[in-house]
């Protein structure tokens, strides 16, 4: 990137044209110009956004791969060729990594166990099945919020099994993930309220489970949801009914579930009010209310390119500020030239 | 509160006095650069004090608010300016291009309200302080070179050249541009990866393509191109200096443009 054209250009002047033209130090302008462009489209449309990054980044690759093999001067100038090796292996690994990655949201109720299951997921082609023997147990959490209904710290006790069949525990939130195998779990600021049910089907099979209501306080007015219990094809509206003020916009609070609340169950045109141990006799089954639980929110991402990223973007910025300190020491600005 | 108002508007006055005279020592031939130094270093002090005071009385640093986060800006670019100034005897006259920058980001600060505002959760960290240092650098060394590139741009347009003419040549000048965005590029990038360290342990994902995220990349390209475009095309220090200029226009959107315009995550405040 900062060698003298002429230095170059006397340097390879041998060798394979189409590799001297794809070392060009012109070419190298006009990727970053094309990286720009494509910038600005993942800026604007992330439909095309692998694509127009995918692109410029690959003749980026190729274009600095040329320039080292070349051209000489980087063999006398070790800085310089660290740093385009750095770079190299940046984009090297930026591929790998999504061709490996995985991101995911899942929900998880006060007292459940997460089972792989995601609400959402995006991974690259090449990620494995590891994740599926993933698991841990949400404990519980606590969420400070000051004045104006601002959220403050996050802290979520999980408890899990580690691979020596040792249980753990310990407590997450903002800025503390867990990892377990490689896969990082964080917490974030959707989080709610779940009516835990035992849906009793006539066979006399027993199925407990929870439905989340949308985020609160996101979802303020309107802690509704409709569901169909399993096994049927019956839809049941759920609404949730409690008039305390759980996060008081004039004073510091903390997100819990309330303290009396009443669950309006929609079953056809019928609607019936449920209490903590409340029950509702439907033709498939008995549905019994257990009470309020909360749930949170999480994200799980896993990258193993991560620490080797890291260091390839620093082995690159130190090789580059060698390079730069090495070559204004040699010669000062004010120096004659 | 009204002691740190008082020091801060005790340091505006002085950022002013230097500013005035040194866009009136360069009008008028004058050299009054020892005195220029002393108020910028006096207001340095004062500013600092007063930042270091609302530090301590709300517990935080100069972070959260736009008004908080333009104050911490302009001592942190001052400060930055009165090294190169102090250093870069040559070119001191490059105080008449930027003090003007100062003003206006001054006037900015002044019109925002200086209330408190909330801390999110993911700002109790390390990595905000380096972030944000390396942040403050990189604007800081491409004000210098904002600075020595519109002596070059004003010289090129036939403004004030014999007012500017104990300056050393536009090719001198424009070595020593480079230097500094070369600064800029290894500073900018330092931000870009303690960024990255901070979205991993907040949000789980070290790049999103976030507008500020995005934007802050697409600085830290056409700084690339900027650097590039000297060796792979010759370029001439008027060339050299437009794209000076481009880069700073786009650091300066995406430092105070982006995070305000924006409901991204990055805002941290969800």
């Amino acid at each position: 990137m900062t060698v003298q054209t002429s230095e170059f250009a006397a340097q390879s002047s041998a060798g394979d044209p189409w590799l001297h033209r794809l070392a060009s130090l012109r070419l190298t302008l006009a990727i970053i110009a094309l990286l720009l462009a494509g910038s600005v489209v993942a800026l604007h449309n992330s439909e095309h956004m692998t694509w127009s990054l995918a692109v410029p980044m690959a003749l980026f690759a190729l274009n600095l791969a040329s320039a080292v093999i070349v051209n000489p001067a980087f063999r006398r100038q070790s800085a310089l060729l660290l740093f385009h090796l750095a770079l190299i292996a940046i984009v090297l690994l930026v591929a790998a990594g999504r061709l490996t990655y995985l991101r995911g949201d899942l929900e998880l109720t006060e007292g459940a166990v997460f089972d792989g299951q995601l609400t959402d997921v995006e991974a690259g082609p090449w990620h494995g099945s590891r994740f599926h023997n993933v698991s841990f147990e949400n404990l519980g959490f606590t969420i400070e919020y000051a004045p104006g209904i601002r959220r403050g710290k996050t802290r979520n006790r999980v408890r899990w099994i580690d691979e020596a069949g040792r249980p753990q525990s310990a407590i997450i939130g903002d800025m503390d993930a867990l990892t377990l195998r490689g896969y990082s779990f964080y917490t974030t600021h959707h989080k709610g309220f779940a009516p835990v049910f035992t849906w009793w089907r006539n066979d006399g099979e027993a199925l407990f489970g929870s439905v989340h209501l949308p985020p609160y306080p996101a979802f303020e007015k309107s802690q509704a949801r409709e569901w169909t219990p399993p096994g049927t094809t019956r839809s049941i509206g759920i609404m949730l009914q409690f008039d305390e003020v759980i996060l008081d916009p004039a004073r510091p609070s903390e997100f819990r579930v309330p303290r009396q609340h009443a669950l309006v169950v929609r079953v056809g045109d019928e609607l019936r009010e449920l209490r903590p141990g409340g029950r509702l006799e439907l033709a498939e089954g008995t549905l019994v209310y257990e009470g309020l639980r909360a749930w949170m929110g999480y994200t799980v991402s896993y990258d193993w390119t991560m620490p080797w990223l890291l260091a390839a973007c620093i082995a690159a910025t130190l090789s580059l500020a060698w390079h730069f300190w090495r070559k204004f020491v040699a010669q000062p600005w004010l120096a004659p030239q | 509160m009204q002691f740190e108002m008082q020091l801060l508007w005790a340091a505006v006055i002085a950022y002013v006095l230097a500013g005035v005279l040194a866009i009136f020592g360069v009008l008028l031939g004058k050299r009054p650069e020892r005195t220029v130094l002393g108020l910028l270093a006096l207001a340095l002090a004062l500013h600092g004090t007063s930042i270091g005071l609302r530090w301590e009385r709300l517990g935080h640093g100069p972070y959260i608010t736009m008004f908080e986060f333009l104050s911490s800006n302009v001592w942190s670019l001052a400060f930055v300016f009165t090294l190169a100034y102090w250093r870069y005897k040559p070119v001191r006259p490059i105080a008449a291009v930027v003090m003007p920058v100062l003003f206006m980001m001054l006037g900015w600060m002044l019109l925002h309200d200086p209330d408190k505002g909330h801390v999110p959760a993911t700002y109790h960290t390390i990595w905000l302080f380096i972030h944000i240092g390396f942040a403050k650098l990189f604007s800081g060394t491409v004000l210098v070179a904002v600075g020595i590139a519109g002596v070059i741009l004003l010289r090129e347009a036939g403004i004030g050249t014999l007012r500017l003419a104990r300056l050393p040549s536009n090719e001198r000048l424009d070595d020593l541009a480079y230097r500094f965005m070369a600064l800029g590029i290894i500073f900018e990038t330092l931000m870009l990866i303690t960024g990255a360290i901070w979205a991993q342990d907040a949000w789980g994902r070290y790049w999103a393509w976030d507008p500020l995220e995005t934007w802050s990349f697409i600085t830290w390209l056409t700084l690339a191109f900027a650097l590039h475009l000297r060796f792979a095309m010759n370029a001439t220090p008027r060339t050299g200096a437009l794209m000076i200029m481009v880069v700073f226009g786009l650091a300066f959107f995406t430092f105070f443009g982006v995070p305000f315009v924006t409901t991204a995550v990055h805002q941290g405040a969800v």
